[in-house]
């Protein structure tokens, strides 16, 4: 037997100590504030009565220390602008999400080979999201599609640039980009059109709605960022 | 397992259901509305004691969603505490948002097992605590943190995804996802325990309604989009001498199931487990469009629900579920879950979901009524405790008590035999279904 030893650091972007000492201070469960409210309340629409409530404000979070594991490999890919996934030496299968283990029930788990991917790939199918995370809402409306990387059996979701979002559709064919400053997980990856599109069959009355739903997203991200991406 | 010809399980009856209503916020503390739930349980079945359960080998099963919504962790603890039930034989299910279907099927196998005489299931969740943005936040790392949550996706954008695909592949419409909702809304005005009507008020919305309310992840609009809830339901499940003794209305736990599949939607139009599962399937895969190692169920359909429902039936002994169900509910974060739900749980063929909804099958006067509750965009979504409110609803329904629980004798179905209930989680990684029958 050996033990294992300690982790040797590689190499490492720093967080800022400081930062983080500052929000875990603000987010120690201690009330920041607190109301009296009164409401009607009850087991059953037919039972209501007024009661009083008190609720205080309270944050809590935290920072964690995640590892890829043995996939790390993707990730580190990343950093360095490739793309890479996993096959599986039994059955072929190649896998982008990556796997460490073949999940082909007749590969008992195999262990996987690294090989790198083609920046291309199909887009099997999508959605245009007019409430993303707060982080991107300034790219609003933001088409998210589920690509299909070229020569792998999965599909990685991802958002797209550079598409007007009435014109996304199943079977384009994408480019796949990594962030010039990539940070180290999945939202480096995004795709852009590899064609001109083609826009899905819609109704009159469709495309009519289609059209003011992303017109009102605009105008809103306009007023709340200034400008709008898409 | 079952050995073949004979049934192997004892019969499990269900002898009280109840449920405090879905609103957000609630503020009621969830073992408040827990004892709110289980206190309504008593007052049907006056000759159950609480004491009853240590005395008499009774336990609890429990379920709730979230450690993250609950800001707590064991929050089972605190309702078995709560309840006075100290000493009695309890643990907690989860499994996403098939956690309360689960903790039923659970529940019921522990009585058909012979361990327990009678199993009280609680569930609750509370959902209004924290910020919005953040409360989806909670819901979406139910996805693959590494792979699916980061990606920039909402968990509105996933199933939308498998929406849009439908449309593509099978020509689902806008307008069958509107027609939905409107059907789960309306179904909801006459249900006291339903949230919609608590928040909007009584008037019928139309698919205009829909229509005008607001876009969140093309193709899903707000009303095609379970609402977040506070609420507590309970079900009390005993055997059948222990049924007929505490009740002269039982109904009956006939059949249950469960299935599962991959954790990341984006694995499953090629996933080796389901390759060659299917052939028939595989036969009406339509020509324009490229055929995946394996077509059924890609994106389009949800093989969890197939193999919990086709395990469901076998159980209860169905052998035509279109004909032998009197009614359905269907666990409907999106309303597209309806259109694909009705082909998985074989009422009708792949593609043919809309057709159901289009000929008006699914009405409350229909040939098979469906989401009689309002469903999880109308009675509410208490991820802990919404099966198990769907499944006291249809209980009450076979039960012939709408009248007396509701308090609107209009909505009583005229003699329903059997209730098909169905839960899911995440994108369709895990469902659980349960056949009722009187």
């Amino acid at each position: 037997m050996k033990q294992p030893g300690p982790e040797k650091i590689l190499k490492e972007k720093k967080i800022d100590e400081k930062w983080w000492q500052d929000w875990e201070r603000k987010g120690g469960w201690t009330p920041e504030g607190w109301k009296i409210v009164e409401m009607n309340d009850g087991p059953t629409l037919n039972e209501l009565k007024p009661e009083k409530f008190l609720i205080v404000h309270r944050p809590h979070g935290s920072l964690f220390h995640h590892s890829y594991g043995k996939v790390s490999q993707f990730f580190m890919g990343l950093l360095e602008g490739k793309l890479y996934g996993t096959k599986c030496p039994k059955c072929g299968l190649v896998y982008c999400p990556p796997r460490a283990h073949c999940f082909n029930p007749v590969c008992r788990l195999a262990e996987t080979k690294w090989v790198e991917l083609p920046k291309k790939g199909e887009v099997h199918s999508y959605t245009i999201m007019v409430i993303a995370w707060p982080s991107m809402a300034h790219l609003q409306p933001l088409v998210g599609a589920m690509v299909r990387i070229d020569g792998t059996n999965t599909c990685l979701p991802m958002t797209m640039r550079e598409i007007d979002p009435e014109k996304v559709n199943i079977g384009l064919k994408v480019n796949i980009n990594i962030s010039k400053q990539p940070k180290g997980d999945l939202l480096d990856v995004y795709a852009t059109p590899a064609e001109e599109p083609v826009a899905p069959k819609r109704t009159p009355e469709e495309l009519k709605r289609f059209r003011e739903d992303m017109d009102k997203t605009r105008a809103w991200v306009k007023k709340t960022f200034g400008k709008t991406v898409s | 397992m079952k050995i073949e010809g004979e049934r192997l399980a004892k019969k499990v009856g269900i002898v009280a259901g109840s449920i405090s209503r879905f609103d957000n916020p609630r503020h009621t503390l969830q073992e408040e509305m827990c004892a709110e739930a289980v206190k309504m349980i008593l007052d049907d079945v006056p000759e159950l004691e609480l004491g009853d359960f240590m005395k008499k080998g009774y336990a609890c099963c429990y379920s709730y969603f979230s450690d993250i919504l609950e800001q707590q962790q064991c929050m089972h603890w605190i309702i078995n505490d709560y309840l006075g039930l100290s000493g009695v034989p309890s643990y907690r299910v989860e499994s996403g948002g098939a956690t309360p279907i689960d903790a039923v099927i659970n529940a019921a196998l522990w009585v058909r097992s012979g361990m327990f005489p009678a199993v009280l299931v609680v569930g609750w969740e509370k959902m209004n605590e924290m910020p919005i943005q953040k409360v989806n936040e909670a819901i979406a790392i139910a996805g693959d943190t590494d792979w699916d949550f980061v990606s920039g996706f909402t968990y509105n954008a996933f199933y939308a995804t498998m929406e849009a695909r439908r449309m593509h592949v099978y020509g689902d419409t806008e307008e069958d996802l509107a027609r939905v909702a409107v059907l789960n809304h309306n179904n909801s005005l006459e249900n006291p325990y339903a949230q919609w009507p608590a928040q909007n008020g009584f008037n019928k919305i139309t698919v205009d309604d829909v229509y005008k309310s607001r876009l969140i992840s093309w193709p899903y609009r707000l009303y095609e989009c379970a609402m977040t809830s506070e609420g507590a339901s309970a079900l009390l499940l005993a055997n059948e001498e222990l049924t007929k003794k505490l009740t002269d209305n039982p109904v009956w736990i006939s059949g249950v199931g469960f299935g599962s599949d991959t954790m990341r939607a984006g694995d499953r139009p090629d996933n080796p487990a389901w390759k060659g599962l299917y052939p028939e399937d595989e036969k009406i895969w339509p020509k324009t469009v490229p055929k995946p190692m394996s077509p059924y169920p890609d994106l389009l359909n949800f093989g969890a629900l197939r193999v919990s429902a086709r395990m469901a039936y076998k159980d209860a002994g169905i052998k035509n579920p279109r004909k032998e169900i009197s009614f359905v509910e269907i666990f409907d974060p999106y309303a597209g879950v309806v259109l694909a739900g009705l082909e998985d749980f074989d009422f009708c063929k792949r593609g043919e979901g809309k057709n159901m909804v289009r000929d008006g099958v699914i009405e409350r006067h229909g040939e098979l009524p469906c989401q009689l509750s309002g469903a999880l965009t109308a009675q509410g979504h208490a991820v802990g405790s919404t099966s198990i409110a769907q499944v006291v609803d249809s209980y009450w329904q076979l039960g012939n008590q709408i009248g007396k629980k509701w308090g609107a004798p209009g909505r009583q179905l005229s003699k329903p035999k059997k209730a098909f209930i169905h839960g899911h989680g995440g994108t369709g990684c895990q469902a659980g279904a349960v056949v009722l029958e009187v």
